[in-house]
């Protein structure tokens, strides 16, 4: 009796249903919004997380990733093993832009300290349609577009460096010039130490042997130069690591790491200029684990490489004997034992 | 499918399930639309289960039982519970009257219960259905409903 009533007063309610016509366009431009709020923080928050990392100190990102839940789903654990991320320095905009710097960054499961892997932007990559091999580089451009979409350009550069190392990617980010400028002067620059001079083809400017402190626009110019290095763009790499390892030498010094107040400060001047993707991690289970791998300082090394003839011009080929023992070292999370096997392959930081 | 396939073909239906449940279009809206608005954004995830519909419905009744930890809870607190904000009409005929005041007995039983009650009567869902739904054993969904059902009865009586 009373089943037989239900049954007759839902049926009647269905007409205070709402039309699903401006129901499904509110849901539409609410994922805009979201997205683009997604995109800045978690940005920001990767950001910090890399940062608070590298820097080694255990401290709550201010700014809390956004919890999505997912009906029952449970959250993403922290993972435990091995976590990679990949850091893309752009450069400027307009069409055809490209990923000159790019940069692994590797956490071991002991989370013992954090690894700087370069990977050369003049890296030969079969296309993946066939044909002619072109560089590294390009794969951002040519995803990117004339509207230099960066989300696209990072995603492809990701799966080229898949397919290039089998080393999966968790998470990753973009950095613009503008971003590097922000970044820079937000902490009130950054000590680089060179091994050898530097004359900026760009400006003339000179940066001489030793240690300096770089303003923004000091930083992004040193950062461009290639032009009569000794080993151009692999040898502007090494600088890119340097300008990294100052960066985190100065969020410790000056305790932005350990400062909510000023750690937010900085994420909120750098988030808008950078696009970052955390993947399927959580930014909290991110957080956890860069946060979790300080102790030491980071290990700079770039993948061996070696000169390949190539019909459209000069390149790189993988080196046939360390590269893909450096890979394998990484994808097994034994980078420690293989650091000490090559200690030539290291970095000098300072 | 993806999402526009799942919008166009489940939208409606998600509205007057969300209509059902809440007693109140602007409510139903609301659930409905930070349900989608999660699911877009996790469509993937969403995709690879088995039943799309299934999944999003678990996701919305979810949101809805749960209703102290969403941000839908949030506007429901400052809107008041369901149906205050519509005084029962004198203009009905009795008998309209009498059946709607079945519609508002519904909003008085807790969420999990009016939850179940819809999903049988409405939805017509089989038990283990209901269950996978609501995240419970069988046996607590028929329990559910018959202590839903009682609740009703004592207010049909009182009030004949």
């Amino acid at each position: 009796m009373i089943e037989h009533e239900l049954r007759a007063t839902f049926a009647r309610h269905e007409e205070l249903a709402p039309p699903a016509g401006p129901v499904r366009a509110a849901i539409d431009r609410a994922v805009h919004r979201r997205r683009r709020r997604r995109r800045v923080g978690t940005a920001g928050a990767a950001l910090a997380a890399i940062a608070v990392a590298l820097v080694g100190f255990t401290v709550v990102v201010p700014r809390p990733p956004e919890s999505v839940r997912l009906g029952a789903l449970p959250a993403s654990p922290t993972p435990s093993g091995a976590v990679n991320l990949l850091l893309l320095g752009v450069d400027q905009a307009g069409a055809n832009r490209r990923a000159d710097s790019i940069l692994l960054v590797h956490v071991p499961a002991d989370r013992s300290r954090l690894y700087l892997v370069s990977i050369p932007r003049d890296l030969l990559m079969p296309r993946p349609g066939g044909g002619e091999a072109d560089k590294l580089s390009w794969t951002f451009g040519r995803a990117s577009g004339e509207t230099g979409n960066l989300t696209a350009g990072y995603r492809a550069t990701r799966q080229a460096v898949d397919r290039l190392t089998g080393v999966p990617v968790d998470a990753g980010a973009v950095l613009t010039y503008r971003a590097t400028r922000t970044l820079t002067d937000s902490v009130g620059g950054v000590q680089v130490c060179l091994p050898e001079p530097v004359r900026s083809a760009h400006t003339g400017r000179r940066y001489p042997v030793g240690c300096q402190r770089l303003d923004g626009t000091e930083a992004v110019d040193l950062l461009r130069q290639r032009y009569g290095l000794r080993d151009g763009a692999l040898d502007r790499d090494r600088n890119a690591a340097r300008y990294a390892a100052g960066l985190l030498r100065q969020l410790r010094e000056q305790g932005t790491a350990t400062s909510p107040v000023r750690l937010s400060r900085l994420i909120s001047e750098v988030a808008p200029t950078v696009t970052a993707d955390t993947g399927d991690l959580s930014l909290a289970a991110l957080s956890a684990v860069v946060a979790s791998a300080g102790g030491a300082d980071p290990l700079a090394l770039a993948l061996p490489v070696r000169a390949r003839e190539n019909p459209t011009g000069y390149g790189f080929e993988p080196d046939p004997v360390l590269a893909p023992s450096l890979l394998e070292a990484l994808r097994a999370d034994r980078m420690a034992g293989w650091v000490t096997a090559h200690p030539a392959q290291v970095t000098r930081l300072r | 499918m993806t999402y526009e396939e799942f919008a166009d073909a489940r939208l409606g239906a998600l509205l007057r399930y969300a209509v059902m449940l809440t007693g109140d279009p602007h409510q139903a809206q609301d659930l409905v639309q930070d349900t989608m608005v999660r699911a877009q954004l996790h469509w993937r995830r969403v995709a690879r289960s088995d039943a799309p519909e299934r999944y999003v419905r678990r996701m919305l009744t979810n949101q809805f039982v749960d209703w102290r930890r969403g941000s839908w809870a949030r506007r429901v607190f400052l809107r008041g519970e369901p149906d205050d904000s519509v005084p029962a009409s004198t203009d009905h005929a009795q008998s309209a009257v009498d059946r709607d005041q079945v519609w508002s007995w519904l909003s008085g039983l807790p969420r999990r219960q009016r939850a179940a009650l819809v999903l049988r009567y409405y939805e017509d869902l089989p038990d283990a259905e209901i269950a996978d739904v609501l995240g419970c054993a069988v046996g607590t969904v028929r329990s559910s409903i018959s202590r839903a059902l009682a609740t009703l009865r004592a207010e049909h009586v009182e009030v004949c």
